[in-house]
Parts: structure tokens; sequence; C-alpha cells
């Protein structure tokens, strides 16, 4: 019952901060159609796959080191401005040599090109390789695992959570064919809710974890380079 | 004749084979190329040289654009050159990649650069020194591959390709210190290819 409890609880403040996201989410949406709406060639609707590594830094995480990652992304573009990452990384790091740390992250940003109206963004007969600078923001859901380097011996010992993120940041794409495009991403990402912490003896080598729960603005940059192709156009074919 | 004469009718004969047909250029969008070969791989941190089985699938889907999806199995026995202690080496190590290409060069020979995330999943011992038996576990860890390379299409279905890659990534699943996997290798042989759709 008290598991039961917990588990409501969790669901109910999921519910609570969704409800924010979903509203700007929506709010976004609204804007990307009706900007759309007087134009005649738009890329709206195109729908490109691709792959990414990501590197994390400055984490919060005490004696956490320098972390790397893999993963997948599509990318939906909703309008000559706005764009949509929607990913899946997994992350491993060092927690200096005692331990190690495991995240998965799957989630989406919103990608809003501030200078898309200049000339030198203009479609020309001959296709030139561009660069295409963005912002971005967006949430995720996460999992981390951190693990004990050396097991003791009744088994491995180790400590999880579930949270949730948000994210926010700069990028840029180098477009180097109208289909295909290079893109790096600086962002900030902070966890939303349980964390957990690692008391580690230097002396003693002793080791534990120590989940806390609420809210804690622990966070780390992430540095992601992806590679995206363009695979179809879902709507907003050009108009006769 | 002598053997310099020899070498240089050889020479004259193979390059107006090459050059004096006017050949159509096989490398377009739908060509699909795969081929498999030994790739001698140095890990440089680990002091340590082996044999990795490399196999790769690619696909042209413009001029200069293509997807590529390749793998590395590090052969049996295939410690070519160790010098470190075995606890800090996987003992079976295998490595995945998918990503795209981008080919420069006009015609059939082509230079290729490639950039692929991946994973790699490495065995490794579990005791932080040499203790009978050894226990292992299995780990998947984030990696990646950049790659340089030719290729010279000289036939329909074949074409030669030299290629050096650079990967790096870290092994955490370790007793100690996590393991680093950068290595850097080459991989050099026939390769194959088809053209998937007619023009």
């Amino acid at each position: 019952m008290i598991l039961f409890a917990k588990i409501q609880n969790q669901i109910l403040s999921y519910l609570r901060y969704m409800k924010g996201i979903l509203l700007i989410f929506t709010l976004t949406l609204g804007f990307c159609f009706l900007s759309q709406a007087d134009r005649k060639h738009t890329p709206a609707g195109m729908l490109s796959l691709g792959g990414r590594t990501t590197v994390s830094l400055f984490n919060d995480h005490e004696n956490e080191m320098t972390g790397t990652g893999v993963g997948g992304q599509f990318r939906l573009r909703f309008s000559d401005a706005v764009n949509t990452d929607w990913f899946f990384d997994y992350i491993t790091s060092d927690i200096l040599n005692y331990a190690h740390r495991t995240d998965y992250h799957i989630g989406w940003s919103v990608l809003f090109y501030p200078i898309n109206n200049l000339d030198y963004f203009r479609q020309k007969e001959e296709f030139k390789p561009k660069f295409r600078p963005y912002i971005l923001a967006g949430h995720c859901f996460d999992y981390s695992k951190i693990e004990a380097k050396a097991s003791p011996l009744d088994g491995p010992m180790s400590a999880e959570r579930w949270s949730s993120a948000v994210q926010a940041g700069l990028g840029t794409h180098l477009e180097l064919s109208p289909r295909f495009d290079i893109s790096l991403t600086g962002q900030y990402m902070i966890h939303l809710g349980n964390h957990i912490e690692t008391d580690y003896d230097f002396t003693t080598g002793a080791l534990s974890f120590n989940e806390h729960k609420g809210a804690s603005l622990a966070g780390h940059v992430l540095v992601t380079l992806s590679l995206n192709y363009k695979i179809a156009k879902l709507w907003g074919f050009t108009r006769r | 004749m002598g053997i310099h004469q020899k070498i240089t009718g050889l020479f004259l004969l193979v390059s107006t084979l090459i050059y004096s047909q006017e050949r159509p250029s096989y490398f377009q969008p739908s060509l699909l190329r795969a081929s498999a070969t030994i790739a001698p791989t140095r890990f440089y941190t680990q002091q340590t040289t082996v044999a990795l089985i490399n196999g790769f699938v690619e696909y042209a889907l413009e001029n200069r654009i293509s997807v590529r999806g390749e793998a590395n199995i590090m052969a049996p026995n295939g410690k070519l050159l160790y010098t470190n202690s075995p606890e800090k080496f996987p003992r079976n190590f295998i490595s995945i990649y998918a990503g795209f290409g981008y080919h420069l060069g006009k015609r059939n020979w082509k230079f290729d650069i490639h950039a692929e995330p991946g994973i790699a999943i490495s065995e490794m011992a579990q005791q932080p020194f040499l203790i009978v038996p050894v226990s292992y576990q299995w780990g998947v860890s984030p990696s990646y591959m950049l790659k340089v390379g030719t290729s010279f299409y000289f036939s329909k279905y074949c074409h030669f390709f030299a290629e050096i890659n650079y990967s790096n990534g870290w092994i955490r699943k370790t007793p100690l210190t996590s393991v680093s996997i950068a290595q850097y290798g080459i991989s050099a042989g026939l390769g194959f290819h088809l053209l998937t759709k007619k023009n």
C-alpha cells in the first residue's frame, strides 16, 4: 500500500509538471502553423533521421568525470523557423575510479532558427553548403544507474533513479547537401526530481549510496554532434 | 630488354587499359557496396595490437552522401602484439557503427570521409588481479569512429578500397580504472558493389 501511494504521488507530481510543458508545446505548434500560412515553399513536414555522439561535461555529481554517449534521433520540422528533435541517448561516465554511472535520456527539443529570414538562407538555383544556427529548449525523461566498480562478495552494489529534466542551448546545422546536415549543439540539462549521492571514504575504501527525494537543480553540459538525413516530407507539399 | 624497361612497359600498359576507355561512373546514387577484410588495429593506450575482422555495407544516397553500417570483431587469438596485463584488456571485443559518408572526387576514384557513432561490446575480467578462476562480464560502451579512405571503382561490380580509421570509447564495467578503447587501424581490400536502381 505504501509503495502504491508512493507511485501515485510520483505520477501526480509528474502530471502537474507535464501540464506546463504541454501548454508550451501546444502554443509553439500553434505559432508554427500560423507562421507558415503565407509561404509557398515551406520545409514544414520534413522528417529527418540521424545518429549522434554526446559528451557530458561539468557534471554536478561529486567526482563525476566527463561522460561519453551515443544515440539516435529523428527530426520533424513544423515551419520555416521551427524544428523539433526527438532523441535517445545512452551516456556513461566515471565517478573517479570507485563507481561508474549510466544515463539513458529520451526526450524532445524545439529548435528555433532566429535568423532564418536573412537572404543567406534563401533557396538558390544551385545548392551551396551553409550554416544554420538555432536556439533550442526541451524536455526529457531520464534513467540513471550508479554502480560500484569493485563488487562486494554479496553481489554488485548499485543505485538507480527515474527523473525528468529540461534542457536549453545553442547549436548550428552545417547543411552539406539539400538533404544532409551535420549539427553541433551545446546545451545545459537540469535534472528535476530525485537524485543519488555517493559517499566514498578514501581511507577505508567504503562506498555508500544515498537517495534524496524532491527537486534538486543538478545538471550537466551536453555537447552533441549529430548526422541527419531527410527521409520524407509528411505534409506541407508545395502549393500550385 | 632490361627489368626497368619491362616495369615501365607494364605501367604504360596498365595505365592505357585504365584510362583509354571511356568508362561510366560506377559510383552513383543507389549504389550498394559491401566488403569484409582483416583490419590490423592498434589500441594505443593499451599498447596492444589486434587483428579485427571488419565488415561493412554502404549505400549511396546522393552523388556525395552515403549511409554506412559496419562491424568489427576481434579475431580469436587475435592479439598480434601484446605488452600489457591480460586483466586490463577485453577477452572479447565487438564494435558496431552506423553513420554517414561524404565522397569527393570525380568519376570512379573517390576520397571518402566517414563519421559513425556506435557501440563497443566487450567482455572484461572482473578481478583486479589475476585470480583463478577469473570471472568475466560483458558490457556495452558508447563509441564513435572516424574514417578516411579512398576507393577505386574499376568494374561494374568490383572496387578496391583502403581506409584508415580512428575510434574511441571507454569500457566502464571494470574492477579498477576504466579501460580506454582508443584505437587506430587500417583496412584495405577488394569490395563488391551493385547499382540497385536503373537511371
